[in-house]
Formats: C-alpha cells, sequence, structure tokens
C-alpha cells in the first residue's frame, strides 16, 4: 500500500516537477546566500565568502540532481530524458535527420503501398464458406488454357455430376443501364444462376439471396440483389432500400436483399454493382445468352459433395465431356474437356497468375531491395555519426556516464528515427494510395480501382500493412541503432579524449562503412538495370505498329437491344446508326467490329479447307474471328491488300464470303492464290465462307504477336449481334467528339444505349499498359535506389573528407595542388562505386534471367540497359565523390589547420 | 559498499532532522546550523546533503513545507513536523535507545570480561 502511495506521489509530482525544480533552486539560492552572509560577518571578503559557502554547501549541481532523484519517477525520467535529449540532438543535425528519416520514409512506404496493392489485388480472401471443398470449373482444349463455360454446358454438366457436386455456382457480367432511359448510366451487373450465394455459402446482409425460384422462367423474375458497395454509393446505405424498385435496362427490378460488406461477386477483378437472376440474361444481354454453347461467358464455382475429392469429380466431369464429344451438339468442340482448379489456388484467373504472381513477386522483391538500401543508407549515417560523436561520448563517460547509459541514448536516438520514419512512410503511403485508387487509369471503361474493382485506399491499408510499417521502422531503427551503440562506447577513454574531435577512428567500423555503400551500389544498379529493361521494354512496345488504329479515331460500344428482333431487323437497325454517324459533322469513316483487335474478348472458328489435313489432335482448323462491317478496314486503317472488302450485295441469303488476314492468306495459300477459295466449316450453325479479300495483318490478341490467322466476316451474314464497338475515324479530337456520335445514334434508334466511349489511341495505351507500368514503377524505384545510393556515396565521401581536413590543410600548406587533393579524396568513395557497380553487374545478369517472361522484344542480356545503367550511376556516384572532395580542396589550408 | 554506508548516514541524518524540527518549524539553512550546533560530524559531506533528506521525508509525509517570510524579510521555505513524522520520530527514537542500550550492555559486558 505503501508502495503504491509512493509511485502515486512520485507520479504526481512527475505533473509538478517543474515548480519543484523552481522551489528548489530557491532553497539553494537561499541556503548559500545565508551562508555566505554568515561567513562575510565572520570578517571574510565577499567573494570568499561566496566560494566557501558553495564548497560548504558541496557540488551544487550534484546535490540538486540527488533531491530531484527524490521526487521523481526515474525509469520514465530516464527515458523521457533520453528521448528529450535525442530528439535535441537530432535537431542540431537536421540534414542527417531529415536524411535518415526521409530514406526510411520512402523505403517503408513504398513496401506499405506494395503490400498493399498486392494484397488486395492477389491475396484478399472471399468470405466463402468452406474454400476447401469449392473448384473452378473451366472449359480446356486438351489440357490447354481455361476458357471461361457455356451455359449449355454448364447445364449438362450440372446434370451427370449430382453425386460429385452438391452445387454449381455460375456468373457472368454485362455492362447494365441504370435509371430512366435519359438519363441512364452504365454500371456493372453480374448475372448468377439461382441458389449460387447458398453454394458459396454467402449470407445476405439484408433481406434474401437470389434462390432457384428466382430463376426460372426466362425473364420472369426481374429481382435484384444489391451488392455492398454499390448499396452505400447509391442507396446511402439505406435499409429501407430492400422493396424498393431500381430501373435496370428499362425494367423495373425488385430490390430483394444486400450482399455482405466482404463479397465482392464471381470474379475478383470485377466488383458488380448488383446480382440479378439468369433468367433475366437474355432480356438484359440482348442475345441469346443461354442457349449458345460457343458463349463461353461464365465462371464457374462448384462445391464438392461431402467425401468426394477434386480427382473423383474430375472423372466424372471427363465422362460428361466424352458424352457431349460423342453427341456433337452444335457449338461444341470435340475433345474439349472440363478443368477443376481448387478455388483457393486461384487468385484472379488460371491462365494469367503466374503472370501476376511473377509480377507481384517481382515488385516486392523490389520493394524489398529498396527498404534494405533505405536501411543500409541510415546504418551507414547512424555509424558514422557514431564516429563523430566519439569526443561527446568520451566526454561524457568521464564525467560518470556508464556505457549501458550511453548505449540506451544512442539506441533511443536509432529508435527515434526509425519512429520518424515509419511514421512518415506511413504518410507517404497513405498519399500514394489515395492517388493510387483515385488515378485514371488509361483505360476502355472508365475503370477506377475503388469503383470497379472494390479497392479502396481503406481495403488497400488493412490493419496488417499498418502493423508491418510501424514494426518495420521501429525495428529497422533500433537493430541498426545496435551496431554504432555497441562499436560507439568501446574503447578507452583517455584516448579517445586525445585524438581529438574526430574521434577515434575505428577501422572496424569503416569497414563496415565501405561494405554498407558497396552493397548500396550493388543494389541500385541492379534496379537500374531492372528499370532500364523495363524501358526498353515499353520503348519496344511504343514502336510497335498493330497494324491498325493509326489515324485518330473514337470507339463506341453501343448496345443495340435486338433479342425480340429477327436477324435481318437487326442488320437494318445497325446499318441505320452507321450511315447516321457517317454523315456526323468531322466523320471521315465509320465500320463496325466485335471483338475489337486488342480487347479482352476473342472469339474463333474452326474450319477445313479441301486438300489440306488438320493438325494430328483436332478435326479442323482454327482461326481468330472478327466480325466487321465493310468500312471497318477503312476506318480502322486496315489495307485490303488483294480481293475486295464486303460490299452491299453480301447479304444473309447470298454466298457467305470472308476477308481473310495476309499471314492466313501466307500459311494456306502460299502461292497467293486464296481468293475464291472455300472454308468449310464442320459446325452445322456456320455456313461455309468464300475468300473474297486478303487485309494487312493485325495485332489481335496482344500488341507485337506473330501475325495470327484471322477470318473477318461480315455482319449481315453472321449471327445477330446486340452490341458492336463503332470505329469512327474523324478529323478532329475523337475525345470530344463522342457525345455527338452517341447523340446522333440515338437519334435514329432510341433504344441503342452507349456502353463505353473511348478513343483508338486510349485502347492502344490500355494494351500498352502492363509495360508502361512495369516500366513507370520500376523506373520509379530505381530512381529512389539511385538517390539513396547517391547520398550513401555522398556522406561517405564528406565523411572522409571530414575526416582529413588537417591532412588536406598540411598537403596544401606543403604546396599540392587543389585537384590533386579533390581526386585523392574522391579516390576512396569512387573505388567502393566501382567495386559495387561490378558485383551488381554480375547480380543484374543473373535477376535479369528471371525477368524475361516479363519482357516485351528484349532479351535479359541487353546492352543498353546492362551499359547504360552502369554509365548513369557512375556519373552520379563520381558527382557525389567529387563535390565534397572539390569542395575541401578549395579550403583555406591554414583554415584547415586550425579547424581542429 | 557505498550504498550501505549511506543508508546508516541516511536513517542518522533523518533522524537528527526530524528532531531539529520538533523543536520549531525551521527553513534547510536554520536545520543546518542547529546541526551544527550538536555535531560537526553529521554534515561532512557538505551541507547540501540535507536537501536530498528534506524532500525524501516530505514525500514520505513525515514533514511538510511552506513560503514563510524570515526576520529579516528573506523569503525562505520552511519545514514542520507532521503528525505522521512525529510519530515516526518517536518510534525511530525509542529503536535507537533501545538498540545502543543493546549495544552498550554488549560492550560493557566484553569491558567487564
Amino acid at each position: 500500500m505503501d508502495a503504491f502511495a509512493d509511485v502515486w506521489r512520485r507520479l504526481r509530482s512527475l505533473a509538478g516537477r517543474r515548480d519543484l525544480d523552481d522551489r528548489l533552486d530557491d532553497e539553494i539560492r537561499f541556503h548559500v546566500e545565508q551562508q555566505t552572509e554568515k561567513y562575510r560577518r565572520a570578517g571574510i571578503p565577499p567573494d570568499e565568502a561566496r566560494r566557501q559557502a558553495l564548497i560548504r554547501f558541496g557540488g551544487v549541481e550534484q546535490k540538486r540532481q540527488e533531491t530531484r532523484d527524490q521526487f521523481r519517477a526515474p525509469r520514465i525520467e530516464n527515458l523521457a530524458r533520453d528521448v528529450r535529449y535525442g530528439l535535441r540532438s537530432l535537431w542540431r543535425h537536421p540534414a542527417f535527420s531529415a536524411m535518415a528519416v526521409l530514406s526510411l520514409a520512402i523505403g517503408i512506404g513504398a513496401n506499405a503501398v506494395i503490400f498493399g496493392v498486392v494484397h488486395a489485388l492477389l491475396y484478399r480472401p472471399f468470405p466463402l464458406a468452406q474454400p476447401e471443398t469449392l473448384v473452378n470449373v473451366y472449359e480446356t482444349e486438351g489440357g490447354r488454357g481455361f476458357n471461361l463455360m457455356s451455359h449449355p454446358n454448364i447445364e449438362d454438366l450440372r446434370r451427370s455430376t449430382t453425386q460429385v457436386f452438391s452445387g454449381i455456382a455460375a456468373s457472368t457480367f454485362f455492362p447494365a443501364p441504370v435509371g430512366s432511359d435519359g438519363t441512364a448510366q452504365i454500371v456493372m451487373g453480374e448475372l448468377v444462376n439461382g441458389g449460387a450465394f447458398a453454394v458459396l455459402g454467402v449470407e445476405p446482409l439484408l433481406g434474401r439471396a437470389i434462390l432457384p425460384e428466382d430463376d426460372v422462367a426466362r425473364g420472369g423474375h426481374p429481382v435484384v440483389m444489391l451488392n455492398h458497395a454499390y448499396w452505400q454509393r447509391a442507396f446511402a446505405a439505406d435499409p429501407q432500400a430492400v422493396g424498393r424498385t431500381l430501373q435496370i435496362g428499362g425494367r423495373g427490378y425488385t430490390i430483394i436483399g444486400v450482399a455482405p460488406a466482404g463479397y465482392r461477386g464471381g470474379f475478383p477483378l470485377l466488383s458488380p454493382a448488383f446480382y440479378v437472376p439468369m433468367a433475366m440474361a437474355d432480356e438484359l444481354m440482348g442475345a441469346a445468352m443461354l442457349t449458345e454453347r460457343d458463349a463461353h461467358s461464365f465462371f464457374v464455382k462448384a462445391r464438392l459433395a461431402p467425401g468426394v475429392t477434386r480427382l473423383q469429380a474430375e472423372h466424372t466431369a471427363s465422362l460428361v465431356a466424352d458424352g457431349l464429344t460423342r453427341a456433337r451438339p452444335e457449338g461444341w468442340v470435340p475433345g474439349e474437356r472440363f478443368s477443376l482448379v481448387p478455388t483457393a489456388d486461384v487468385q484472379i484467373y488460371p491462365g494469367i497468375d503466374p503472370l501476376l504472381r511473377a509480377a507481384a513477386l517481382l515488385l516486392v522483391a523490389v520493394v524489398g531491395l529498396v527498404l534494405l538500401l533505405a536501411c543500409t543508407n541510415l546504418a551507414s549515417v547512424l555509424l558514422a555519426r557514431a564516429l563523430d560523436r566519439g569526443r561527446e561520448v568520451a566526454v561524457r563517460r568521464a564525467i560518470g556516464a556508464t556505457r549501458v547509459m550511453i548505449a540506451r541514448q544512442l539506441l533511443v536516438e536509432s529508435a527515434l528515427l526509425g519512429l520518424g520514419g515509419a511514421a512518415a512512410g506511413f504518410v507517404l503511403a497513405v498519399v500514394l494510395l489515395k492517388v493510387l485508387v483515385s488515378i485514371d487509369l488509361p483505360l476502355p471503361y472508365t475503370l477506377k480501382l475503388d469503383s470497379h474493382f472494390g479497392i479502396d485506399s481503406t481495403v488497400l491499408f488493412d490493419w496488417r500493412v499498418l502493423a508491418l510499417t510501424a514494426v518495420a521502422g521501429a525495428l529497422t531503427g533500433s537493430a541498426l541503432g545496435l551496431v554504432p551503440a555497441v562499436q560507439g562506447t568501446r574503447g578507452d577513454v583517455g584516448s579517445a579524449l586525445k585524438t581529438g574531435s574526430r574521434g577515434g577512428d575505428a577501422p572496424g567500423s569503416l569497414r563496415w562503412r565501405n561494405a554498407l555503400v558497396i552493397a548500396q551500389v550493388a543494389m541500385s544498379l541492379v534496379l537500374l538495370v531492372g528499370a532500364g529493361l523495363f524501358l526498353r521494354s515499353w520503348h519496344k512496345m511504343l514502336a510497335v505498329d498493330p497494324g491498325f488504329g493509326r489515324n485518330p479515331a473514337s470507339v463506341l460500344t453501343l448496345m443495340i437491344p435486338v433479342a425480340r428482333s429477327t436477324p435481318d431487323e437487326t442488320v437494318q437497325r445497325t446499318h441505320a446508326v452507321l450511315e447516321r454517324l457517317r454523315i456526323v459533322p468531322g466523320v471521315e469513316a465509320a465500320g463496325l467490329v466485335w471483338p475489337l483487335p486488342l480487347e479482352f474478348a476473342s472469339s474463333f472458328t474452326d474450319f477445313t479447307i479441301d486438300g489440306r489435313v488438320p493438325p494430328p489432335d483436332r478435326a479442323a482448323f482454327r482461326a481468330d474471328r472478327v466480325t466487321v462491317d465493310d468500312a471497318f478496314f477503312d476506318a480502322a486503317g486496315i489495307a485490303i491488300i488483294a480481293g475486295r472488302t464486303f460490299t452491299e450485295a453480301d447479304r444473309r441469303d447470298t454466298q457467305p464470303v470472308a476477308v481473310i488476314s495476309q499471314a492466313m492468306a501466307r500459311r494456306y495459300w502460299p502461292d497467293g492464290d486464296a481468293l475464291g477459295r472455300v472454308l468449310r466449316r464442320p459446325d452445322p450453325a456456320e455456313r461455309d465462307l468464300m475468300v473474297v479479300g486478303v487485309a494487312s495483318d493485325v495485332n489481335v490478341r496482344s500488341l507485337g504477336e506473330t501475325p495470327r490467322d484471322v477470318v473477318y466476316e461480315s455482319y449481315t451474314q453472321g449471327a445477330a449481334f446486340p452490341m458492336f464497338n463503332f470505329v469512327v475515324r474523324v478529323a478532329t479530337d475523337p475525345s470530344r467528339i463522342s457525345p455527338v456520335l452517341v447523340a446522333a445514334a440515338r437519334e435514329v434508334d432510341p433504344d441503342v444505349k452507349p456502353v463505353q466511349s473511348t478513343t483508338m489511341a486510349q485502347h492502344l495505351a490500355m494494351s500498352r499498359l502492363p509495360s508502361q507500368m512495369g516500366a513507370f514503377m520500376l523506373s520509379a524505384f530505381a530512381a529512389m535506389a539511385m538517390v539513396l545510393a547517391t547520398i550513401g556515396v555522398y556522406g561517405l565521401v564528406r565523411y572522409t573528407v571530414a575526416m582529413r581536413t588537417r591532412e588536406v590543410g598540411i598537403r596544401m600548406a606543403l604546396g599540392a595542388d587543389a585537384a590533386g587533393v579533390a581526386r585523392l579524396l574522391a579516390t576512396g568513395g569512387l573505388r567502393l562505386a566501382l567495386i559495387g557497380g561490378a558485383i551488381g553487374v554480375v547480380v543484374s545478369l543473373v535477376a535479369a534471367s528471371y525477368l524475361t517472361k516479363l519482357l516485351f522484344g528484349v532479351g535479359a542480356f541487353d546492352p543498353f540497359a546492362l551499359t547504360g545503367a552502369p554509365l548513369v550511376l557512375g556519373l552520379v556516384a563520381w558527382l557525389a565523390a567529387y563535390l565534397p572532395a572539390r569542395r575541401a580542396s578549395r579550403a583555406n589550408p591554414l583554415a584547415a589547420l586550425r579547424s581542429e | 559498499m557505498t550504498k550501505e554506508k549511506g543508508d546508516v548516514l541516511q536513517g542518522t541524518l533523518d533522524l537528527v532532522v526530524l528532531k531539529a524540527l520538533k523543536l520549531e518549524p525551521m527553513h534547510g539553512w536554520g536545520i543546518t546550523e542547529r546541526l551544527e550546533q550538536w555535531s560537526e560530524s553529521v554534515l561532512q559531506l557538505g551541507q547540501g546533503t540535507l536537501y536530498p533528506a528534506l524532500y525524501r521525508l516530505e514525500r514520505q509525509d513525515f514533514i511538510r513545507s511552506e513560503w514563510r517570510v524570515t526576520d529579516n524579510n528573506r523569503r525562505a521555505r520552511y519545514y514542520s513536523l507532521t503528525a505522521r513524522g512525529r510519530r515516526h520520530l518517536q518510534e525511530s527514537l525509542a529503536q535507537w535507545r533501545r538498540m545502543s542500550r543493546a549495544i552498550n550492555l554488549v560492550l560493557d559486558v566484553t569491558t567487564v570480561n
């Protein structure tokens, strides 16, 4: 009880400490004056009296301290004192402190951002019940590739796998016009089959989920379940929203429920606004989505029945595929199979996951390297400062500070730097993330990370990242403080005092610093080479001619609901829109296309050729299929090399014709006699095509690809499409004419709904985005690394120069010329940079070979990157070493000699 | 080693300070004057040694202090005994006496033999 009271009193006095200090001062002053007075009265002269009084008192400062100890809580006090002292000391060296904090802030901030993004994109768990019994189902050909499933295939699979699957959840996405016609906005909607939420184990937050009975009659169940984010955004999280009506595609949908906060739909990259029953697909998509076996649009997850393994299920599924191959229904590609991938193993999509993982790994490695670099910088600086403070430490030890006290002081200082760096890094990360989520990606949709991917700064910045940041900062700081703390307090006080202002230059610690600088230069060179490779890759990609879209053009995606139209009516309506677009002032050519080359979507057709045998494992040849009109080639700048384009005369009731790509013509008819040949199509739904023209090659799937076989079909002869990209070549600014074009289209057909509007330049930029992002990010990180390494080299040379001021003075006094001295001083730093550079080149060569997968048109041993990076770094290192050296050599020799 | 010596010294110092204050409230310098009258040796280490003791005793609630004006119009901090201090002094003195009697007894016995 007494102990408690004592602590309480100490703590209370902590608050009134200043008062107690003042009081003590007054008392001591009074005491000494009284004593002096007494001696004076005894006849001692005033000065001597005061001296005697002070002696009699016995060490004013010491007594004051001892007294203070009586009213202070020692441990808290000591820490507070160390912190105060540390702050003051850091404040006195603003350049040093700012550099250290900034280095750490860059390192920690970059890590927080990258970890946040990678985690949010790839490793954010979905709130699915028992994910270990869920599998993703894809269609695959001979084990190659992962295609989305078509609805008839899902239904066949469902019917025959009830033994192995307890349920199947399928979904697809569609651009949904929301609101009344005039003010309709396009948002992303998701079609799900009835009971999908129950299969996944996702419980609605409000109301109910979409049930099997919501998904029975085609077009008969206009109900909608809101996604959580959309509910918050569009309905201000109003619980009363359930039961209200939402206008989607011109029809009222009853809101039946709201999905829980964590659930973001059937595909991790897209965050839909709401979910509607699959039975509404045809009406909403304006096409027969559900009946076509080659409409590969559905993401599928299946729940394994209790006790069934994935392999057993896959076996059962393969029997279904074999049955389909035997039955040969329309649209089924013989030999196709179903592939089951554990849901937990899929990050985004099995086809691109390896690439994404590689990219994520690269980014994490790069930012890790940046953090390491920041840490070495801090370590190097702390080491230098510990040496610099040799005398300060010696003095403090001489007046009685123990080694532990001094080490504690140094540790507190470095921990302060660590915390400061962490705090600054945190702020930096928040700012960067804010910028990142609001950044306008050059995408065809105005895609934003927050509203479309369900990624906002709160998701990016989860508590794990926060904890990581704080711990990283405090730990790095303290850990780095340890070496100087131990080293700085070693050695004997006398010699440190004697050697003068610069303290004992322990050769060991200098070796440490040298090693750190070498490591820094090596690391930043590796990053620079990486940046060089990505810049080259991007540059190469910029130089690639995709074969179309060189001229300014506007690209509009328009939906023309044609579900209740005959194919001929569809063609007429589409044709009317095209004709109207062509007379808009400023329009030079207007054509339509689906899918637009280099769009994410792709389509293909199978065919045979008389006299040629298909590859052994296939029944037919295969080519990409692009549906266009006659003017598309002109609008997109694709040349007709031989034959003709389509004409008004190519109608549904005339001979179906095709234009093929030059690459395809060369492959099958190397003698140049492609025109007039026939592509026979095994699929009974597709009529045989006669080749009437050859078009110049374009990149269809990826930029810079080997030219592919492409079959262009006329929209007047193919299946009815509800949606087309209209490519409108214009003489003016394409982005500004888009609204005019949309208005013109709606003038002839009020049902037309704009899905997206972009420009050809943006569309092409999108296909370059990955390499551009890679180049940009790596360059940014490499620049950071170079700045850090530069600071490292600069700091080292500055430090060496400072240590040798006296030597410089003597040399200059003896007649050495300034340039020679500067060279001498800079040599040390440059030698380290050279060693670091050599190591960096070797490491780069090894590291670059891992990068080739992410590069375009650039080998791992790219001479440009491998010579450019060392040159840049060399120049910067030379400047960093030479500038401080030259300044020292310009100094007045007398001043230099006196400075010590 | 030094700590032990300090403890003995501290105990003694506390006792004489309390004893001095039992007579009348005094400021720090006044206490030293009084102590010097009693014994030169107590404050051998310097008059300043008094202050840690005063602050400690105040923290332990044995004495309290207040600002007062001295006879020649100077402001000084006057210390006085609290009830608790008075009790503590009595107990300490009693214990001291018991102790010294015991020591004396031992010494006497050894002298006799």
